[in-house]
């Protein structure tokens, strides 16, 4: 890139604009966000395709193709992903953030970082299905309707979060 | 009036083509947030770029007093909102595993797609260990079953679980946020090492958005318990005046024509007597909507999808008189109600004709008399039997128009 990457939006008029855009999909579609429901789709549509004896046999997946006409793609949740990846781009090419990259701490190798990131992400993965959503699904949209489920979700991923920060502060700082 | 596809306002047809509307400007405002970075993200956990925090809390408060406000305006129903059930074991082990998550990766679901769109490497491996990591919960799902599923306590509220009143908690969620702003920002300056930072407790990145969500959440504390007048409600005197003069009703004659020439009926009649009532014995094609249900979803739900012109009875015109009023009041336009109501109806026609209608419908008649007679006598109406007013409309089964009579109950 050559020119120099726009400076990011305040954070409390980003909040304050996130919440608008929470606000409006409540007032749409009685429901807010989320993002690892359509991750769940990918999944479920991936091991239907490749092997549907398997989907039919585990309850996981049977479920997901009895309800909803069997398309898990043609989900609320994938749409809004679509729309995720599409204003993100939007966004970050004008802003000239778009490129190859990986951000990391100072101390850790690309290598050590990428593997951090799939074992972060398998985690993260694993405990969105037990808190039925994640950040945003759970404890975003959770906290905006004050919804117990919202700020149980939240405070256990942050707590957890600075609990733990300690012993992981190798890969973040120096 | 909203949410406006649940409530049908809008096509269900639009609802993928909104999620998408609405997923850019998701991507777009947490791209814009910084959330395409992780080191930006872990910063929260180490102090030095406090950026999830600020725009989590303002975004979650931005709407939970969004929400409560256009309730109160009547722009959206709360009742109708998908408010996501509390079990309690598997929210909080879900929570932790994905604490984890968040210090090992750098990512949650969300700003991982963000980051992978726009080329950050460690984003997508992200969002591949995500796509594993639910595949593991798929192919033990068996075993997680048990704690996937205890502690179901339903669709909570916060407030009720800590057992303070819901605007109170409002506010007191606003001043924690603030609280933590001033306080984040002291300990961003502090890790960064930046000394030239002004003192004091205010700083002006945070003075606008303090007042507003301030403000907004006080507003929620001392409104009064409902307002006095939704957009879409009738102005109460024009709806006295037009109870007063006496519009509302619709004749026995008119009403028991249109039911035997179906092709001129217009009317979809409501029954608000009990659904025992109801059952017993009824005009042709009412709906039973009992009184007592007459403002819930569902009924108005029901009424707005019937075209026609709606009239209302009960025994008598009591009971339908004060529906008239609550639908009206609540954007009904096409509404009247029986004068005399089923009493009136039964009194109305079967007095006079027993004895000249065919055999078979005489014995209807009399059967229908038998019940009318029995209500008639518990409700009172018999003891102030009048005779009916001349009507205009020329009647059904060459009647002659009855001598005149009875006005409601």
């Amino acid at each position: 890139m050559e020119q120099k990457p726009k400076s990011y939006m305040n954070s409390y008029l980003a909040g304050f604009l996130l919440g608008l855009v929470l606000l409006a999909s409540f007032f749409i579609t009685g429901r807010g966000l989320g993002a690892s429901g359509a991750a769940k789709s990918v999944v479920i549509e991936t091991i239907g395709s490749i092997s549907p004896e398997y989907a039919e046999a585990h309850p996981f997946y049977a479920s997901f193709f009895a309800e909803g006409d069997g398309r898990p793609m043609r989900n609320w949740l994938v749409f809004l992903t679509f729309g995720v990846l599409g204003g993100a781009f939007f966004s970050g090419f004008m802003s000239g953030r778009a490129g190859l990259k990986i951000d990391k701490g100072p101390r850790i190798s690309n290598t050590s970082r990428l593997i951090f990131a799939v074992a972060g992400g398998i985690l993260f993965g694993l405990g969105s299905q037990f808190g039925r959503g994640c950040t945003s699904g759970a404890a975003l949209s959770g906290m905006a309707v004050l919804s117990t489920a919202g700020f149980v979700t939240m405070m256990a991923i942050f707590g957890t979060g600075f609990v733990i920060a300690y012993f992981f502060r190798k890969l973040w700082i120096n | 009036m909203g949410p406006l596809i649940p409530q049908g306002f809008v096509n269900p047809d639009l609802n993928l083509f909104f999620a998408f509307v609405i997923g850019l400007g998701f991507g777009y405002v947490l791209e814009q947030g910084g959330f395409s970075n992780s080191k930006k993200l872990a910063g929260v956990f180490y102090g030095y770029d406090f950026v999830v925090l600020r725009v989590f809390f303002t975004a979650a408060i931005t709407a939970a007093i969004g929400l409560l406000l256009m309730s109160y305006l009547g722009l959206i129903e709360y009742d109708m909102l998908y408010i996501n059930p509390t079990f309690l074991w598997s929210a909080i082990v879900g929570g932790v595993i994905m604490g984890f998550g968040f210090i090992l990766g750098g990512y949650c679901p969300g700003t991982s797609m963000v980051g992978a769109v726009i080329g950050k490497i460690d984003a997508m491996f992200f969002v591949i260990g995500m796509l594993i990591g639910i595949f593991i919960f798929g192919s033990f799902y068996d075993t997680f079953m048990p704690l996937y599923h205890a502690a179901d306590l339903g669709s909570l509220m916060v407030y009720d679980s800590l057992g303070i009143g819901r605007d109170v908690f409002v506010v007191a969620l606003t001043l924690i946020a603030l609280a933590a702003f001033i306080i984040t920002r002291k300990i961003e300056n502090n890790v960064n090492g930046i000394t030239d930072a002004p003192k004091g407790l205010f700083h002006r990145s945070y003075t606008a958005p303090f007042a507003i969500l301030l403000a907004l959440a006080f507003l929620v504390l001392f409104l009064p318990d409902s307002p006095s007048g939704k957009w879409f409600e009738k102005d109460a005197k024009a709806l006295l005046e037009e109870a007063a003069a006496g519009k509302q009703y619709i004749s026995t004659e008119e009403v028991a024509y249109k039911l035997l020439h179906p092709t001129e009926n217009d009317l979809v009649l409501v029954d608000l007597r009990s659904s025992d009532a109801y059952s017993r014995f009824s005009l042709p094609a009412a709906v039973n909507i009992p009184l007592a249900d007459i403002l819930k979803n569902t009924s108005k739900q029901r009424l707005e999808s019937s075209k026609g012109k709606l009239v209302l009875y009960s025994y008598s015109s009591t009971d339908a008189d004060q529906a008239w009023l609550l639908l009206r009041r609540n954007g009904f336009d096409n509404v009247q109600v029986l004068e005399g109501g089923l009493n009136g109806f039964f009194a109305h026609f079967f007095n006079e004709k027993a004895g000249e209608t065919e055999k078979d419908q005489a014995n209807l008649f009399s059967e229908r008399f038998k019940t009318r007679a029995e209500d008639a006598f518990k409700t009172g109406e018999a003891a102030q039997k009048i005779n009916a007013k001349a009507s205009p409309v020329t009647t059904i089964v060459d009647i002659v128009p009855p001598p005149p009579g009875k006005g409601g109950c």
